[in-house]
């Protein structure tokens, strides 16, 4: 298109693109707002907080909330259990998942069809619906309130398998057999030849895996009986369902529970997008 | 032969010892708990009894009313948010995917941020927001109409409130979604349309979304079963509440596995929620096994 007459050519369908444009612009600013809102009310005092209409900029900046929050919660050492539930869990899936994904994409073993059908088939099932069962074992494993009961439900999930397949199919059956050639063992050439490929592949399952158990709530809700045993999230929201006007020091816990994610969510933008995406569709 | 057998059995050894530890835990986190929570429903079982009786609790629970209005807001929820979230995931999608990479990349993080700071800091941000005591939203809305507001506490407008959270939380999927699908779509097709003068509108309508169907079936089934699952907004927006105007099947079944202790009637939920699953995911399965 060119410049010089801009005007004339602006068909109506391209001004419906502007005014649609414009108006996804303003959502994506509004989508900022419960953050800002977030942020600003948590250094405001009570009495700021419920002057109505409020300040948009607040008058006075007060640390006290976070200070109450850290002195009156153990709330380091919610995100400390945050950081190990996730941290493992995701460590145990990426061995877990990558093991299993390479034995369904290089691999002839009888059976392996059904195996990898039935992960597949898992994917779509929510573990949420199996609370009841999934409670008793962890009770007959004497496992509640412990960080095993959080973490090894969660390892069963199947997703890691079907993302991580995905990238072993990629991989030249000629660099295993080359390997083979060298005398080497079926896991040292998964370990040393093929695991370096899918390098990609491993770093998109860490990340989005972390940020859903850091993000999990229902389950860490149930095993955590004892407040030292809480993660952030299940600790915030017990802060949050607390019968007490204090706002702004409910929303400090609010904004530590959500300031990880966001450094890891700018860090790590490309994972999130390719990892998102690279499970689900192929054109 | 045997020399053929012998290489057999130790490629079927290799295969099993690397799906091992995957197939453990799965079968002792996921297969298992589908025959316990099965068996589990079809017992009474309480302090003092623990009886066989067969389809008696999934009997009760479809004559439980309460059970009958968790069905429908689930329902409910599934319509509103799956048209919301991929209705407006297209739109801005399509809206955008032809701008500069920054703008972009822009709207794209702003509608991801939600999802990604978790869905508790999210509902306690909305919670503040309704809150009828000094929450801005019902406070303008209060100013506005001249009358007191308070849309959690209503039962017209408390499902109508969650379908909307939920969307703002999640949303940001859909579009990361369709952007990669788009521009999965080869750009000489979109070019060679514009030279022949096609609108925006004509190639979104003719060409985009067509192509990009499979990401809507993806985008349909998983957010479905999301709203299946939905709970933390539930829980910290309205509790189920009022009188249960927001009651789902999964809160119900939280509900009755621990507050109630009718871990009978919670496993039935679970059964009949398994069962919807597995039908909703019927069609995802079926393309995603055709792929790989």
């Amino acid at each position: 298109m060119k410049k010089s007459n801009l005007g004339n050519r602006l068909k109506r369908a391209d001004k419906l693109d502007l005014v649609v444009n414009i108006l996804v612009f303003l959502m994506a600013v509004v989508n900022l707002f419960p953050f800002y809102y977030l942020l600003t009310n948590s250094v405001k005092n009570s009495a700021a907080i419920f002057k109505m209409p409020p300040d948009w900029w607040p008058k006075t900046f007060q640390y006290k909330n976070y200070v109450d929050l850290f002195k009156g919660q153990p709330a380091f050492r919610w995100a400390l259990n945050s950081f190990v539930v996730a941290l493992i869990t995701t460590l145990l899936v990426v061995l877990c998942a990558s093991l299993a994904a390479y034995g369904c994409s290089k691999l002839h073993f009888t059976g392996r069809g059904v195996v990898y059908a039935i992960f597949i088939g898992a994917l779509m099932i929510p573990k949420e619906i199996f609370i009841v069962p999934l409670f008793r074992i962890i009770t007959k494993f004497n496992l509640v309130d412990t960080y095993a009961g959080m973490i090894l439900p969660n390892v069963a999930s199947t997703f890691g398998v079907f993302l991580l397949k995905g990238f072993f199919d990629t991989v030249p059956d000629s660099i295993r057999e080359s390997g083979k050639l060298d005398g080497a063992g079926e896991f040292t050439v998964f370990r040393k030849l093929v695991m370096p490929i899918v390098k990609p592949g491993i770093g998109a399952l860490f990340i989005l895996n972390f940020v859903n158990i850091w993000n999990d709530y229902l389950w860490q809700m149930l095993v955590a009986r004892s407040k030292n045993m809480m993660t952030l999230m299940v600790g915030t929201a017990s802060i949050m369902q607390e019968i007490s006007p204090n706002y702004g020091y409910k929303m400090a816990g609010a904004a530590v529970a959500s300031v990880p994610m966001l450094i890891i969510f700018i860090c790590f933008q490309r994972y999130f997008t390719s990892g998102i995406t690279m499970g689900a569709v192929k054109e | 032969m045997t020399q053929h057998k012998q290489r057999r059995l130790r490629q079927n050894l290799t295969g099993y010892a690397f799906v091992g530890p995957q197939l453990l835990f799965f079968a002792v986190f996921t297969i298992y708990p589908i025959f316990e929570g099965l068996r589990l429903s079809l017992y009474k079982s309480t302090a003092v009894e623990n009886t066989f009786v067969g389809m008696q609790n999934y009997i009760n629970l479809f004559q439980d009313p309460v059970f009958i209005r968790a069905m429908l807001n689930t329902l409910f929820l599934v319509v509103v948010i799956t048209l919301g979230n991929l209705l407006l995931g297209l739109l801005i999608s399509l809206a955008i995917f032809d701008k500069k990479p920054g703008y972009v990349s822009f709207v794209r993080s702003t509608f991801y941020l939600p999802v990604i700071v978790s869905t508790v800091v999210m509902a306690m941000v909305w919670k503040f927001l309704l809150n009828p005591a000094n929450g801005l939203v019902n406070y303008y809305l209060g100013k506005a109409t001249g009358k007191t507001v308070n849309l959690l506490g209503n039962a017209n407008t408390v499902l109508w409130v969650i379908a909307f959270v939920t969307i703002v939380a999640s949303v940001g999927t859909s579009i990361i979604m369709y952007i990669a699908s788009i521009n999965g779509i080869s750009t000489e097709m979109l070019e060679a349309a514009k030279v022949d003068g096609a609108s925006k509108l004509r190639v979104c309508t003719k060409i985009i979304i067509p192509l990009v169907r499979p990401t809507t079936l993806y985008l349909s089934v998983t957010t479905i079963i999301s709203i299946l699952k939905l709970f933390v907004i539930i829980q910290l927006l309205s509790d189920g509440g009022p009188n249960n105007a927001s009651m789902t099947m999964m809160y119900y079944l939280y509900r009755n596995a621990f507050f109630y202790n009718k871990m009978y009637v919670a496993s039935a939920v679970g059964m009949v929620m398994f069962a919807l699953a597995v039908i909703i995911a019927i069609p995802q399965f079926i393309s995603m096994r055709k792929e790989g």
